[in-house]
């Protein structure tokens, strides 16, 4: 039966078969139709079906089919993502769903060595093309590995929170170009080039709207050359804002470094060990720094962090300690698992002390302990990361959590302190305007 | 608005018919000036202000063009539908450096130049310096994602805004990102950045700077070929080395500009720098206490030539002698008409005559201690790459006249030559084919030369100048307009985005196709969510213009 | 003959400017404080270049950006080719007079500069005693017409000052004159100013040393006088210059000052035209301590009050020189000190609130400073 004569005969499950293969339709895992059903949409009743595309011309067909049969198409990847609010939930009402995973669309179209560009499918996952493009000696960046468990479309459909990394910037800027399908079943390419000055960025319309604008099916990424040297060196500061300190001082010199956190004690103590900061250091911090690049450089950058920790009265500690944070940073020993942290906010340099300050004492004040640790370092401010924890040492959840966050974010706030997530709506009415102009139909991700 | 900031005055409405579109200064050589003009000009002081022009121009369906400095070379800034021009530049400060998070806030029309001084005397910097520092305004560079002769250290000016505050089309004050970073939807700074005031009027922006540099190295160093300087520049960006700029020029760039052949290092001092003319020039006794308005037919003769002598017009015009004779000057003129024969001879003769290969420029600035240890890393680099060093002097010579070059434009265009420039970018594996593709393109009309700069790890900017004859004046304009339609059509063809920095505005907007192919959907879904009545400079950026010229009546003062 | 002058001179800088992307637009505080592109040095002289072309008829408004320039040559210090659009555009309003279509807010100026000479001739007269002024002397001080009308206080200073340095020698120029002539060529009315010289010539020819209190005027009678064929032997020196020869005597006998530091602003017409700017600052550091403007020597922006901009253009005037305090403003306030009438006028004008100007005399002298006209 073909696409059409099923689509008419109401039978989406049946024109989808005919357009990726019966083996790649499936009824949806549970979690995933619970979660779009449970925003105010009765359950069951609707049909949805979880659809592997192959290619590009796969997707359009798809959507096509969508269009016509006034299905919703939301992208799925690789789950790694916690799926955002829908702040349109009312738009699934009544409509068939169709997820659409894009991991068949998996292949590393052309990898360009002579320009260390790498022209890839939306549904490889960032591991997957490290793991590719590894014995070429090319990487994507400093990015830890927890981002790198997601497809590429996955990356791209939002805009990384907070700060970037000195070297390397935000995942999406390595982005030179996009492919995606529209809602009419047309595909775009974004012209690909080092930096132009041809109009907007189209580009950065298709990353960043959550597959509402268009249908990611294919990037093309920079790719950096591992580097010649690499240095991993700890320091122990008397506290951790002398540590905060010390890092605004070796940035201010320019310093890249590839990757840089500083520990409060109690952090440190949970990621790093006890024998890091032993008992009635409580004040200390930890500052961890990986450096990397031509080996000259590498080592210009470890000695500015080394002297500006100096400067700040640290003392260096065991390389073998960095060593340790480098190795489960880099995914290549597992530590403990720890809870993911709960607050996490940005604040410039000369606000970091504040926040920090405030933060504990709200903790001390509800009687809730807390770690904290900064890292993404840049010019004009950090991201902090705060976890809190009962009397036992166990990760607050629930209730108490709920009730503790909104004490500590507001807390942070007041000294000036920024919650990731924040967002500012100045021109929602024009996304949305937008979105009706490329997707009259509404069939791209509409509950979003 | 008041009288004082609106202007209906012919002169005025004159001054803003124009930018420095090349083509315009064809015709105005051959006393053709610019036919299109606005109905009126308006000085805005306020964002208020702005929307409240734009909410009139909507009810009233007349065009708006925004302004700043006037020194796009596309044509963006035209008035070709009439209707009110926005004169930003009374919107001129700026308002707040913050060392804490190394950013500031500054309103769109402010003169880059001023602006990097009052950067400067706090000892910041933006790090961006565009040739047209002097003469271009900050919105102006949004506006067009302009980039600086340092780009590769700081970027180009897209890569430094963390926000922007913009009048969108329907008369809404929007600011994107700012201090929160916006985590969903569109990054909408980047999508109004390069807009060139088809979507909206920016009229201000946060953007981040750096301290000043405590050093700053420069060095020349020559290579073989430009085969083996593109090979040298990528060798030392993919190494992970940023330095602040580098510039690769070709045999023929490099014979008329930087050897000493044709005068090309020494001349452009001997004409004297700005230092020359501290003090007023004294009359001689009675000849007058003011200058001598020439009469009306009297044209200031060219400065004489061989052909290389024309084509040393961008080194050394300014020295040649006052005295031209009609032969010489017809002799220049006969072998532009033949620029095939040129190049081809010329490119040859460069490389035997001179023995000089290609001629690299390489600076880098920052903090002391790790600029020192990175210079001497690109410099291993580059002589590993087969570069010969040439010590510090030629390094110095091209930052001290890095802004010379929009000098030349005045010599070469009253010698009856017009020049231009096309600037095209790729990554390097496309990047050689771009180069001998766009080139190829041009000789056909004009003698051309090019240079590398702007590098990346990915790729690579290339700027190509040609010259050719500017009368008879429907000959040279259709020698313009072929050059154009098949340079950038090469340049697509190649794989290369058809500009770097300059822009699209009337010039290149046929050229939009071909650049983005379907995306072009989501260029004009954008033009038509944030400007529904195709207010905002129709016309341009290759969209198609959906608004009657305005009516000469009904343009009133609000 | 100084290639500049000479015809083939400028119609190269016409034509120049007339395809330049403005290079120096920056510079122009005529440009930067109206924001206008007509009144941009490339578009000014553009406009001149098109006018003597014959591309465009000569109308009062056709000629109107002739006239928004003070003739500053901030632009010439910024252009490479060296053009002097300050002297060139004297020159063009020349040539709009010669075909009535000369500024409308500058109409019947030949009588309303007589008027005004007799006028403050008599003011002066009546001012001072008698026996300040001598028809000839050794040094003769010459206020200069702005300071007439505009600074009697700055000039009863100056006369203070030679008192104080034993300097009896000095007698103010009498005679039927009290402007050097600069207004007229900035009015375009070279016939008239030549007529004007050779009488303030004839007044001058006495004293072997004049001391002048205008800024402009020095480079007039310095210069644009002989080039007017009228000769001058007397030596001629901004009262600036004077000062700094009095050193000796002016220390023996100095007030102490209640500031701890002052700026100084140098008048474009002392700075880029006469090359005075070491002298004033001499003279008033052995005083005060001296701070720099932003801007300043031969990098000095101009106050708005030459080339009859303020007849012309009143508000651009202001706004430049409200332009010129505003970092004096911004620093939290101070004492600016100039050398010359019209700056000071022209600043005193527009100073915002906590910025005093004072005239380099007057400070000297020490007058307590106050804001506002004179």
């Amino acid at each position: 039966m073909s696409a059409l004569a099923a689509g008419l005969a109401g039978d989406l499950g049946g024109a989808l078969e005919a357009i990726v293969g019966p083996l790649n339709v499936r009824r949806p895992p549970p979690a995933l139709a619970r979660r779009f059903a449970a925003e105010g949409a009765a359950p069951g009743g609707e049909p949805a079906h979880l659809v592997q595309p192959g290619s590009p011309s796969e997707v359009a067909e798809i959507l096509l089919l969508a269009g016509r049969t006034g299905a919703a198409v939301i992208p799925v990847g690789n789950g790694t993502r916690a799926a955002p609010a829908q702040r349109n939930p009312g738009a699934l009402i009544g409509r068939p769903r169709v997820f659409v995973d894009s991991r068949r669309m998996c292949h590393v179209l052309h990898l360009d060595e002579t320009s260390l560009v790498v022209h890839v499918q939306a549904g490889l996952t960032a591991l997957a093309l490290e793991r590719i493009v590894a014995p070429r000696g090319l990487s994507l960046g400093d990015f830890p590995p927890q981002v790198l468990g997601s497809t590429i479309g996955g990356l791209l459909s939002v805009r990384t929170p907070g700060k970037s990394s000195p070297r390397h910037g935000f995942i999406e800027e390595a982005v030179l170009g996009v492919s995606a399908v529209l809602a009419d079943g047309r595909t775009v390419h974004t012209r690909v080039a080092p930096r132009r000055a041809s109009g907007p960025d189209l580009a950065r319309a298709l990353c960043g709207s959550e597959g509402t604008l268009g249908f990611l099916t294919a990037a093309v990424l920079r790719l950096y050359r591992r580097p010649e040297a690499r240095f991993l060196a700890a320091h122990a500061l008397p506290s951790f804002e002398d540590a905060l300190a010390a890092v605004r001082l070796a940035l201010r010199e320019e310093a890249a470094p590839a990757a840089l956190r500083v520990y409060d004690a109690a952090e440190a103590r949970a990621h790093l060990g006890d024998e890091v900061c032993p008992p009635g250091r409580d004040e200390q911090a930890i500052l961890v720094v990986a450096t990397a690049g031509p080996t000259d450089l590498a080592a210009c950058d470890r000695d500015l962090v080394a002297s500006a920790a100096a400067a700040m009265g640290g003392t260096q500690l065991d390389e073998k300690l960095a060593e340790v944070w480098w190795r489960r940073r880099t995914g290549q020993e597992r530590g403990s698992t720890l809870p993911v942290p709960m607050i996490q906010v940005t604040a410039s340099p000369k606000r970091q002390p504040a926040v920090y300050r405030a933060v504990r004492v709200a903790c001390a004040g509800l009687g809730v302990g807390l770690r904290a640790h900064a890292s993404r370092f840049e010019a004009d401010g950090a991201v902090l990361f705060f976890t809190l924890m009962d009397g036992a040492g166990q990760a607050l959840a629930g209730e108490p959590l709920e009730a503790a966050r909104a004490m500590t974010e507001a807390a942070a706030s007041a000294a000036g302190a920024v919650l990731l997530g924040s967002e500012n709506h100045d021109l929602d009415p024009y996304a949305r305007d937008l979105r009706r102009g490329l997707d009259p139909k509404g069939i791209l991700n509409p509950g979003l | 608005m008041g009288e004082r900031r609106l202007s209906q005055r012919e002169s005025d409405l004159a001054s803003y018919g124009r930018d420095m579109w090349p083509r315009l200064l064809i015709g105005i050589r051959a006393g053709e000036l610019p036919p299109d003009r606005p109905h009126v000009v308006v000085w805005p002081e306020s964002e208020r202000e702005v929307a409240a022009i734009v909410r009139v121009a909507r009810d009233l369906r007349v065009p708006i063009v925004p302004y700043g400095g006037g020194s796009g070379v596309c044509g963006g800034a035209v008035p070709i539908l009439g209707g009110i021009t926005v004169d930003l530049k009374r919107m001129n400060e700026l308002s707040s450096v913050d060392r804490d998070e190394m950013v500031c806030d500054v309103q769109a029309g402010m003169n880059g130049e001023r602006f990097e001084r009052a950067l400067n005397r706090r000892g910041y910097t933006l790090g961006h310096f565009p040739s047209s520092i002097y003469c271009s305004t900050v919105g102006g560079w949004l506006a067009c994602r302009a980039a600086g002769q340092m780009s590769t250290k700081y970027g180009k000016i897209e890569d430094r805004v963390a926000g922007l505050t913009v009048v969108t089309g329907r008369g809404d004050v929007v600011h994107t990102d700012g201090p929160i970073r916006a985590e969903r939807g569109p990054n909408w700074t980047q999508l109004l950045l390069g807009s060139e005031g088809t979507l909206g009027i920016i009229t201000s922006a946060r953007l981040r700077v750096a301290p000043t540099p405590e050093l700053r190295v420069l060095r020349g160093f020559e290579l073989e070929s430009v085969a083996h300087g593109v090979e040298a520049i990528r060798r030392v960006m993919q190494r992970g080395l940023r330095p602040a700029v580098v510039r690769l020029y070709d045999e023929l760039d490099t014979f008329i500009n930087h050897s000493s052949i044709l005068g090309g290092k020494k001349s452009a001092r001997s004409h004297g720098g700005p230092a020359d003319h501290m003090f007023a020039p004294v009359p001689l006794p009675a000849q007058g206490a003011l200058p001598h308005i020439p009469p009306r037919e009297h044209a200031a003769p060219a400065p004489d030539g061989l052909v290389g002598r024309a084509l040393g017009l961008f080194g050394g015009g300014d020295t040649a002698r006052r005295l031209a004779s009609r032969l010489r000057r017809e002799a220049v003129s006969a072998a532009l008409s033949r620029p095939r024969l040129v190049n081809s001879l010329a490119t040859p003769l460069a490389e035997r005559v001179s023995r000089h290969g290609c001629r690299l420029i390489v600076g880098l600035e920052g903090s002391r201690i790790r600029t020192g240890v990175e210079a001497s890393l690109v410099f291993d680099e580059l002589e590993r790459a087969g570069a010969t060093d040439q010590g510090e002097e030629p390094g110095r010579e091209w930052f001290e006249r890095r802004y010379a070059v929009s000098y030349k434009m005045s010599p070469t265009f009253r010698a009856g030559l017009f020049v231009d420039t096309m600037e095209v970018a790729s990554t390097w594996e496309r990047l050689m084919d771009l180069y001998r593709a766009v080139k190829h393109a041009i000789a056909q009309h004009a003698v051309v030369m090019a240079h590398f700069s702007h590098a990346y790890p990915e790729g690579c900017s290339i700027y190509f100048t040609f010259v050719a004859r500017s009368e008879p004046v429907r000959d040279a304009q259709r020698a313009y307009d072929a050059i154009w339609r098949d340079g950038l059509a090469a340049a697509s063809r190649a794989g290369g985005t058809i500009s770097h920095h300059h822009g699209i505005g009337m010039l290149k907007g046929q050229a939009m196709a071909a650049e983005h192919r379907e995306a072009m959907t989501l260029l004009r879904g954008l033009k038509a969510t944030l400007d529904p009545d195709g207010i905002l400079n129709p016309g341009k950026l290759g969209l198609p213009a959906s608004i009657e010229p305005a009516p000469p009546d009904e343009v009133t003062a609000p | 003959m100084p290639e500049v002058f000479a015809s083939d001179g400028v119609a190269r800088q016409l034509d120049e400017c007339t395809y330049c992307p403005k290079m120096c637009r920056f510079s122009c505080p005529v440009s930067e404080a109206s924001g206008r592109e007509q009144y941009t040095p490339q578009a000014k002289m553009d406009r001149l270049n098109q006018l003597r072309r014959g591309h465009i008829p000569w109308t009062e408004k056709t000629s109107d950006p002739l006239y928004a320039c003070t003739g500053c040559r901030q632009c010439t210090t910024q252009c490479m080719h060296g053009n002097e659009p300050g002297l060139v555009l004297l020159a063009g309003r020349a040539a709009a007079n010669a075909r009535s279509a000369g500024h409308p807010a500058l109409a019947g100026y030949p009588e309303r500069f007589r008027s005004r000479e007799q006028r403050l001739v008599d003011i002066l007269r009546e001012h001072l005693p008698a026996e300040r002024f001598e028809d000839s002397a050794p040094v003769g001080f010459w206020p200069g017409c702005d300071a007439i009308d505009k600074g009697l206080s700055d000039i009863d200073a100056a006369l203070r000052l030679f008192d104080r340095a034993g300097a009896t020698e000095v007698k103010v120029v009498a005679g039927g004159q009290a402007c050097a002539g600069y207004p007229l060529l900035a009015a375009g009315l070279v016939d008239m100013f030549r007529w004007q010289a050779t009488r303030v010539a004839a007044a001058l020819r006495p004293y072997r040393t004049v001391v002048i209190n205008c800024s402009a005027c020095v480079y007039t009678l310095r210069a644009q006088y002989p080039a007017e064929g009228v000769a001058l032997s007397s030596e001629i020196l901004s009262l600036a210059e004077y000062l700094d020869r009095l050193e000796k005597q002016l220390q023996e006998s100095a007030p102490s000052c209640a500031l701890r530091s002052v700026y100084y602003h140098d008048p474009c017409y002392l700075a880029r035209y006469a090359g005075v700017v070491d002298e004033p600052r001499r003279v008033l550091s052995r005083m005060v301590e001296v701070r720099e403007l932003a801007g300043s020597r031969t990098d000095t922006e101009c106050c708005g009050g030459a080339g009859l901009l303020p007849k012309t253009m009143p508000e651009v005037a202001d706004a430049m020189a409200r332009a010129r305090l505003r970092q004096v403003a911004a620093r939290g306030g101070g004492t600016v000190v100039t050398s010359c009438a019209t700056c000071a006028f022209m600043l005193k004008r527009n100073a915002p609130s906590g910025v005093i100007v004072q005239d380099l005399a007057a400070m000297v002298a020490g007058e307590p400073g106050r804001s506002g006209p004179g």
